[in-house]
């Protein structure tokens, strides 16, 4: 192959064909069929998927640059058998349906992520709605889950001391975790921000093209 | 096998062979110094990625080490790691690589080389800048797409200065023939410019919509692994391989459709990163099919080079550079196969979101690439410095750490991922995820150990390296640096 | 020319003297250094045929290729996420007998035991134990009610004080578990950990919860103290 034009076509052919077949027609075929854009849902009497809110949003932010993607995947899977049948993530509690496009759209950043080091996220909001558990659980993922990887977040944390009362949002730490005499441990705004993003990751609606949720 | 020719034949000019040695030392000469500029950058960017990697890899285990340096949490060590060895070492490896073969075999001296030069500066600049913007937290959270986007711009630069110094190189080079490294790196270096900055544009500068962002995440960081470096291993060993046998490459054929059908498939299997998710099942199924068709470059890449050793073993083993090109090149066949495999539904409901998954990206780009880049930085820098180099041993420390710790390092993290993975799917016996995590930490364990031999491979590169950049030219010079010297080899006069 | 009147040496050893007689006769040979010298010739192919079995291999892969990918596409669908083609409808859970001990295990280890962990034990001034602890074993009347609507504020368990918020379980909140579920999870922790108490059926639930009713919030300890 000593023909430099038809080489260089060639090598540019495959990546065109590659990119406008995996990414192009997908942009396309999605916007064509409205995936992109949100349905009103007459039960819930609100719009699906909803947009986020403006301290999750910031939350967000904090899940990305500590990189949370890497250890966590946010998506439902289908079920893993040809002939489908139930979705074993659904079975494991990740979520009450399989997710689809669609619940991706207002999430401006998207996190698939492809890893499960640790659990799936998607519905995290559901599964866990406690404040103080996933407070706790940033401080140092073993006050609440018994030899776990995940790293510890102390510096979501600032240890203060205490003047006149305690604050209503400080952690409640006992034994080895708990801080000296006199002193408290209460969330930053990042930590609220990032806890407000966890509980806001539900998928708590149904969409005509997805499955039905599971009760 | 061919012996060295004898001196008469040597120096006498009207010789073809000394016609020959006389460009190549012309354009060695030319690529000297920009070639010992990227694989010095590329040598400290190794050191530097190993360490991340480890603190990474015990983190894991072990998450209490250094948890309360907020710039060192996992989350941002991990991504320094992945950006440090893929865009500081293998990158800047690559691209010296490429282009003193590109030089070479387009028998032209380097031309235009200052554009090499700014391409350099503005690469390691960035990577640098790239890198502390990680740490500190600025990093985008795209993956192999995590550097800021203050850094941007000055990528652009350099991969479009190479991109385009490719295409003149090869626009000009010599000879009727076009031999099968060129083109890989010619598509290679043309892809590259491509993939980056369309990632770019849609995932950091304008981000589309939806799950669209996460095709184009995997379309292009799969086609990283894909279509840059990939065709440079594989033009590293089709150079490499018959140089230092002396025998020709088995089939030209063969290599016409290797190529063509690695562009064409390649191409599309990085949707199997997303098998089982919220995208279309058609472009599931085309990635997949995509994946599974790559294993006819690999079986005709697998012959090729199968048939031009066979009978040369021995040889192998000797020479430096054959060991780490010849392990390389067996497990890019190995590692793709697994991948092909992998991308099959039923495995990959086993292995997606696993360990598994890591163990089989550091077989493609560390027992693949990353060994193929020693065997050639073994190889040009005797040519680029008129030195040997200094210790044979100092070498075997290196293949053998690093040869069995990625091997160990493999291994563990794909038994511990698949069983993983099996325990993940079995919500009956495994329904609390903290039993399956802790399943997984010795496996994490065996992978820090093998992360240990590594670097032990890796210290002794570095020492070799520096050793042979200091140490003075002597005359008598006259054996290259072999694991044995058989008999017939031997160069010293009696 | 050039070739020396000594005999020529293997390539290697290369004396200045004889460089110095080679440089005279050609300029651009002068400076060849030790490690060209030993160089084979540049690499080049062989013309070996592809092998006829080969390509029927390839074929039949292709073609094995293009088979999968038409069968397997959700007929290129934007909206067909799932393998076996078009939208699945989930199967809907048809009524069975159930052991209410191993879905009330099932229930516990994947909503509850975060908090109140797989020992049942909790975690020291946050989530109270239930391994041994009265509010489990004693009054169905009270343990139903905070499963149904949460239970926030301070409580004293065990002798300990416990200050936490506990989410709401009922049929119209989040986590929306039927009367089947909470009964099977209430009799699963009241029969656990060395814990020994009567079961809880479904119907009874179903009474307590026409009797509870709605309520805008979760219970709190003082509330709760009338249903011991």
């Amino acid at each position: 192959m000593n023909n430099g034009p038809l080489l260089f076509l060639g090598i540019f052919f495959t990546i065109a064909f590659s990119w406008s077949g995996i990414v192009l027609t997908n942009l396309v075929q999605q916007t064509e069929a409205g995936a992109t854009q949100p349905i009103y849902d007459k039960e819930l009497e609100k719009i699906v998927p909803a947009p986020m809110t403006g301290d999750a949003r910031q939350g967000q932010a904090v899940y990305a640059d500590l990189g949370c993607i890497y250890c966590h995947s946010q998506q439902v899977r289908n079920s893993l058998a040809r002939e489908g049948g139930p979705s074993v993530d659904v079975e494991r509690n990740y979520g009450r349906r399989p997710n689809v496009a669609r619940d991706y759209i207002q999430d401006g950043r998207v996190f698939l992520g492809t890893m499960r080091t640790g659990p799936d996220l998607r519905n995290i909001g559901q599964r866990q709605p406690s404040v103080d558990w996933h407070m706790l659980h940033l401080y140092n993922p073993l006050i609440t889950s018994k030899d776990s990887i995940m790293p510890p977040f102390p510096f979501l944390f600032e240890e203060r001391e205490i003047v006149g009362e305690p604050s209503p949002k400080a952690l409640r730490l006992t034994g080895e975790w708990a801080p000296p005499a006199g002193y408290e441990v209460v969330p930053t705004a990042r930590a609220e921000a990032l806890v407000a993003y966890l509980l806001s990751l539900r998928t708590d609606y149904d969409l005509p093209e997805a499955p039905k949720s599971v009760e | 096998m061919s012996s060295a020719p004898s001196l008469g034949a040597a120096i006498d000019p009207r010789t073809k062979m000394s016609q020959e040695r006389a460009e190549l030392h012309q354009i060695d000469e030319s690529t000297r110094v920009l070639a010992l500029i990227f694989l010095g950058t590329s040598a400290v960017w190794l050191l530097v990625g190993t360490i991340f990697a480890l603190i990474a890899s015990w983190k894991m285990h072990n998450p209490e080490l250094l948890a309360t340096q907020e710039w060192l949490t996992f989350g941002r060590v991990r991504t320094a790691h992945l950006n440090t060895v893929i865009y500081g070492w293998a990158t800047n490896a690559g691209i010296g690589v490429s282009f003193w073969l590109m030089a070479r075999l387009s028998r032209t001296v380097l031309r235009h080389a200052g554009i090499l030069y700014v391409s350099g500066a503005a690469w390691n600049l960035a990577v640098i800048v790239g890198t502390f913007g990680i740490l500190r937290g600025d990093g985008q959270p795209v993956e192999w797409l995590e550097f800021p986007r203050y850094v941007t711009p000055l990528l652009f630069v350099s991969y479009a200065l190479i991109g385009v110094w490719g295409i003149i190189t090869f626009r000009f080079r010599r000879g009727e023939h076009t031999y099968v490294s060129q083109w890989y790196l010619l598509a290679a270096l043309f892809w590259f410019p491509w993939l980056y900055s369309i990632a770019q544009i849609m995932l950091v500068f304008a981000p589309t919509v939806g799950v669209i962002q996460a095709l184009t995440n995997w379309w292009f960081a799969h086609n990283v692994l894909g279509l840059w470096f990939t065709p440079i291993g594989i033009a590293a060993s089709y150079y490499f391989i018959p140089k230092v046998l002396g025998k020709p490459i088995h089939s030209y054929h063969l290599s016409v459709v290797g190529f063509w059908a690695l562009a064409f498939f390649y191409n599309w299997a990085g949707v199997h990163h997303l098998i089982g998710g919220p995208i279309p099942v058609w472009v599931q199924s085309a990635g997949i099919v995509a994946s599974l068709m790559m294993v006819i470059p690999v079986i005709v890449t697998a012959i090729n080079h199968h048939f031009t050793v066979i009978g040369s073993f021995q040889q192998v083993w000797n020479s430096p550079t054959l060991r780490f090109v010849v392990f390389g090149a067996m497990n890019y066949s190995l590692a793709s196969l697994l991948g092909s495999a992998m991308a099959l539904r039923s495995v990959n409901s086993v292995t997606h979101f696993t360990h598994f998954t890591v163990g089989h990206a550091h077989h493609g780009m560390y027992a693949f690439f990353t060994m193929v880049m020693f065997g050639s930085i073994y190889y040009m820098l005797p040519r680029l410095l008129r030195k040997e180099w200094p210790s044979a041993f100092l070498i075997n420390v290196h293949f053998w750490g690093t040869a069995a710790g990625i091997t160990v390092y493999v291994v563990a993290l794909s038994v511990g991922g698949w069983i993983q993975g099996m325990q993940m799917n079995d919500v009956k016996n495994y329904p609390d995820f903290l039993q399956i995590m802790v399943a997984t930490k010795p496996w994490l364990f065996a992978r820090t150990i093998g992360g240990f031999m590594i670097a032990v491979g890796h210290i002794a590169f570095v020492a070799s390296f520096v050793w042979i950049l200091v140490k003075k030219r002597t005359d008598d010079e006259g054996s290259p640096t072999l694991f044995n010297t058989p008999p017939t080899l031997s160069l010293k006069t009696p | 020319m050039s070739a020396p009147s000594k005999p020529s040496h293997p390539a290697g050893k290369v004396s200045t003297h004889q460089l110095e007689q080679a440089a005279a006769s050609d300029a651009s040979i002068t400076a060849i250094h030790q490690q060209l010298l030993r160089e084979k010739p540049e690499p080049t192919e062989g013309f070996s045929p592809i092998p006829i079995f080969l390509l029927f291999v390839f074929s039949a892969l292709i073609f094995i290729g293009g088979v999968y990918i038409a069968h397997y596409a959700g007929d290129f669908e934007p909206m067909a996420f799932d393998p076996s083609r078009g939208r699945q409808v989930a199967v809907a859970e048809a009524p069975k007998a159930v052991d209410p001990m191993v879905l009330g295990k099932r229930l516990f280890d994947q909503n509850c035991a975060a908090c109140h962990q797989v020992t049942g034990l909790g975690v020291a001034g946050s989530f109270p134990p239930l391994a041994g602890s009265e509010w489990v074993t004693g009054s169905e009347e009270r343990l139903v009610r905070i499963l149904l609507h949460g239970l926030s504020g301070p409580i004293e368990v065990e002798g300990k004080t416990y200050n936490g918020a506990m989410p709401a379980f009922g049929p119209k909140s989040g986590y929306r578990f039927n009367d089947q579920k909470i009964a099977a999870v209430l009799t699963y922790v009241r029969n656990a950990w060395g814990n020994s108490a009567p079961a809880i059926t479904p119907e009874r639930v179903k009474e307590i919860m026409a009797a509870a009713g709605e309520r805008p919030g979760p219970w709190t300890g003082p509330e709760l103290d009338q249903y011991k």
